[in-house]
């Protein structure tokens, strides 16, 4: 009987301990998908763009409301500009679905030291988003544009980072481990992705913009943003961010065009598959760069007149083509070194190979970058010409 | 004795397992990380080598008295005075274990799952199972620890498999790139916590049913317990890299959040950390239960039920009370706690073993 009493008791307790410190309600939580940091004098704002549950989760319907809703607010620091969102949101913020960290341009170029170190320190905040920079904008106006076919535009930037990045070799993404990891390393300075609003901005931030077939501003990956320390010095272009991807090995899959072998017109290739492996040397103390790129395309469009049923016209392309990825790879080493900025990791292959003398060329590792010898070698592949043997236009003549 | 109660040797290779493995799972990949960098792995491997030499020292002086308790032996060999001051101080080494373990668990549920719950009735709810679970008695709690480990191996492989296509080779790179020096010098928190505190677990050397097995029992949990720490240190920096490792403060968790298996399962880590929730309950377990026995065993006690309830409560208030905040742990782990816990599980074993070896006691004397 006692026994039983006890049970009873017991089952009663933890109903009453059951309603713990930390319960978070799903409806008394402003979920935040996306988090822009900006400088505003010596201040920082933060934007977050929360989603807006009753539009995003309907089947029907809708489409009376924007989908998300950016809230901003400024303070000294990250984390009280966050909390002081509070002050403009009905609901508290949660950042652990957060897919997106948009670092505005100017607080980049100031340096992001004192932001990300709080972004890692706090516990709600996964390391599972990814971080870009916008080019020419702030991240208050990336977080306010609407986007078509993805309702919420923190998923669209996500996902659009993720495909871009496995099919388009100018896109890098970089999570928050990779960037800490790389902000105190000496030997391998970092990079983040850009992105800008192609059309007009201001007319981004309405319903209306996703009421079109052809939207009147639309968020777009472009460039690659080169990182001194904690500080954004420079920005690739197209072809500079694939030279980079290049040698990091970043390329999964990827279009390009080269010239034809007579001058006329380009050759389409599309690339399957790249191996690219980044050798330290030292000779007589001075240290040198090995890279190796294995790389393997397949014929996708021909504009030219070249026969590509012999043997000699595929070994010509592949020529070719190793010549283009090489004048690639090193201009994006050219602006790198410019910059004294090493993205490559170049100063990790060195360690890696020699780690004792490492530790004496590590001081002055901006200064040896800047005239570092590379050598670049590439072996390029034509494996396939797609479903078509020779061209067209080729027949013609 | 008080204890009544007998346990098998693999029962006490389970007991071995869980107490070594214990709350060290949870930080010990960003101490060795933070002097051996990409080595760690290396020093995962010196701690459990260490690690069997003092089993054997271990073993050595329970195979001379394996009619006696760990506090008889101390007395008998020390004498009644001497022996059983220091005794009283082993007590207290046991128990201020079991509080810094508590304290462990507090933190870590405050910091990373908890945030907003005092830390105080995350500790009382913690004790209150343990001492449920010492009440019972030994032979009790060592089932149920027979119950359990099948699911901290479960959740363990779990977290192995799921994770080695973010392993990135480059992380071990270079391999003894600094020399020995850094690797050795990360190693020895290591051997001081937990390997230094398996001194513990020969309380329960004289419950062991067959005395003969009980080294060989202790040295394979040792070693299978080692092997478990070294996956994960190994894990941790192939996956997170040796400097997100060293800076973390609760490693092993960030590397549950990063299973993310086609972006569809994830989101697993509170699930993870049962492993340490299971291996730190028996850690604090067997702590809470040698100072408790041992205490009444120096104040020849008849029983020590009395003793639960009290002593339960300065646990969770030393384990308050032992440090104002996380830089202050920090600097006694990495400073102080090798050299107190090697001066109870190796310093002082040794002296007792060579008294005793000189007086030609033991084998049977008592």
């Amino acid at each position: 009987m006692n026994r039983y009493l006890l049970l009873i008791c017991l089952a009663l307790i933890s109903v009453v301990l059951s309603g713990c410190w930390d319960s978070n309600e799903l409806n008394d939580l402003a979920v935040s998908v996306g988090m822009g940091l900006d400088k505003k004098g010596n201040k920082v704002q933060v934007s977050t763009q929360i989603v807006n549950p009753s539009e995003v989760a309907t089947k029907r319907g809708g489409g009376y409301s924007a989908p998300v809703t950016t809230f901003t607010a400024t303070e000294r620091t990250t984390l009280e500009a966050l909390r002081k969102i509070t002050s403009v949101s009905p609901r508290k913020v949660f950042s652990s679905h957060l897919r997106i960290l948009v670092i505005g341009e100017a607080l980049a170029r100031n340096g992001v030291a004192e932001v990300m170190d709080s972004i890692s320190r706090n516990h709600e905040l996964r390391s599972d988003f990814y971080i870009i920079v916008p080019k020419g904008t702030t991240a208050k106006s990336v977080l306010s544009i609407l986007n078509p076919i993805e309702k919420i535009p923190s998923n669209k930037m996500f996902s659009s980072l993720e495909v871009s990045e496995g099919t388009w070799a100018p896109a890098a993404k970089v999570e928050l481990f990779e960037f800490m990891a790389d902000l105190s390393d000496p030997s391998k300075e970092n990079i983040l992705t850009g992105i800008r609003i192609a059309g007009d901005a201001s007319a981004g931030n309405k319903l209306s913009n996703v009421e079109q077939i052809v939207p009147s501003a639309i968020l777009q990956y472009s460039g690659i943003a080169v990182f001194k320390g904690d500080r954004l010095v420079d920005w690739l272009n197209q072809d500079e961010s694939k030279g980079y991807n290049y040698i990091v090995g970043n390329v999964k899959n990827s279009i390009g065009h080269i010239r034809c072998p007579d001058g006329n017109g380009v050759l389409t290739v599309d690339v399957t598959r790249t191996i690219s492996k980044i050798k330290g040397i030292l000779s007589n103390g001075k240290p040198k760069i090995k890279i190796n790129l294995f790389i393997e395309e397949n014929v996708a469009g021909v504009q030219c007149q070249i026969d590509l049923t012999k043997p000699e016209t595929i070994r010509e392309i592949e020529d070719l083509s190793n010549q283009k990825l090489t004048t690639m790879m090193e201009s994006a080493i050219r602006k790198a070194q410019r910059n004294k900025a090493d993205i490559f990791g170049f100063g990790q292959a060195i360690e890696n190979a020699h780690p004792r003398q490492w530790q004496k060329l590590k001081n002055d590792w901006p200064d040896r970058f800047s005239d570092l010898d590379v050598d670049i070698n590439v072996d390029t592949r034509i494996r396939r010409l797609g479903t078509t043997s020779n061209s067209a236009i080729e027949s013609w003549e | 004795m008080i204890e009544q109660g007998k346990i098998a040797p693999y029962q006490f290779t389970i007991l071995v397992i869980l107490f070594t493995v214990g709350s060290t799972i949870l930080i010990i990949p960003s101490g060795l990380a933070f002097e051996a960098k990409h080595d760690a792995w290396i020093s995962s491997l010196i701690g459990p080598a260490v690690g069997l030499i003092f089993v054997a020292l271990y073993h050595l002086l329970g195979q001379r008295y394996p009619a006696l308790t760990f506090v008889e032996i101390v007395m008998h060999t020390l004498g009644k005075w001497i022996g059983g001051a220091i005794s009283l101080l082993y007590v207290f080494f046991f128990f201020i274990l079991g509080a810094l373990v508590l304290r462990n668990l507090g933190d870590f549920m405050t910091t990373q799952v908890l945030p907003n719950t005092p830390i105080q009735y995350i500790h009382i709810l913690f004790v209150l199972v343990v001492i449920s679970g010492v009440r019972n008695g030994l032979e009790v709690f060592t089932r149920t620890a027979e119950i359990f480990l099948p699911w901290v191996i479960l959740f363990f492989l779990f977290l192995i498999v799921l994770l080695p296509y973010q392993f990135k080779l480059d992380n071990l790179l270079p391999v003894v790139g600094y020399g020995i020096a850094p690797v050795a010098r990360a190693a020895l928190p290591y051997i001081g916590s937990p390997y230094a505190e398996l001194i513990t677990l020969l309380v329960l050397y004289p419950y062991v049913s067959n005395n003969r097995k009980a080294g060989k029992a202790f040295a394979i949990g040792v070693l299978i317990a080692g092997f478990i720490l070294f996956l994960i240190v190994m894990t941790t920096i192939l996956v997170l890299g040796p400097k997100i490792t060293a800076v973390q403060m609760f490693p092993s968790y960030i590397l549950a959040k990063k299973i993310s298996v086609g972006h569809f399962l994830e989101r697993v880590e509170v699930i993870m950390a049962g492993i340490w929730f299971i291996t730190i309950y028996f850690k604090l377990t067997i702590c809470y239960y040698a100072s408790t026995v041992s205490l009444a065993h120096v104040f020849k006690l008849k029983e020590c039920r009395q003793l639960y309830l009290p002593l339960g409560f300065s646990l969770i208030v030393l384990s308050i009370i032992s440090y104002p905040n996380t830089t202050y742990f920090f600097h006694i782990v990495t400073r102080i706690w090798s050299f107190y816990s090697l001066t109870f599980g190796v310093l002082l074993p040794l002296i007792i073993l060579g008294l005793s070896l000189m007086r030609r006691q033991g084998a049977g004397s008592s």
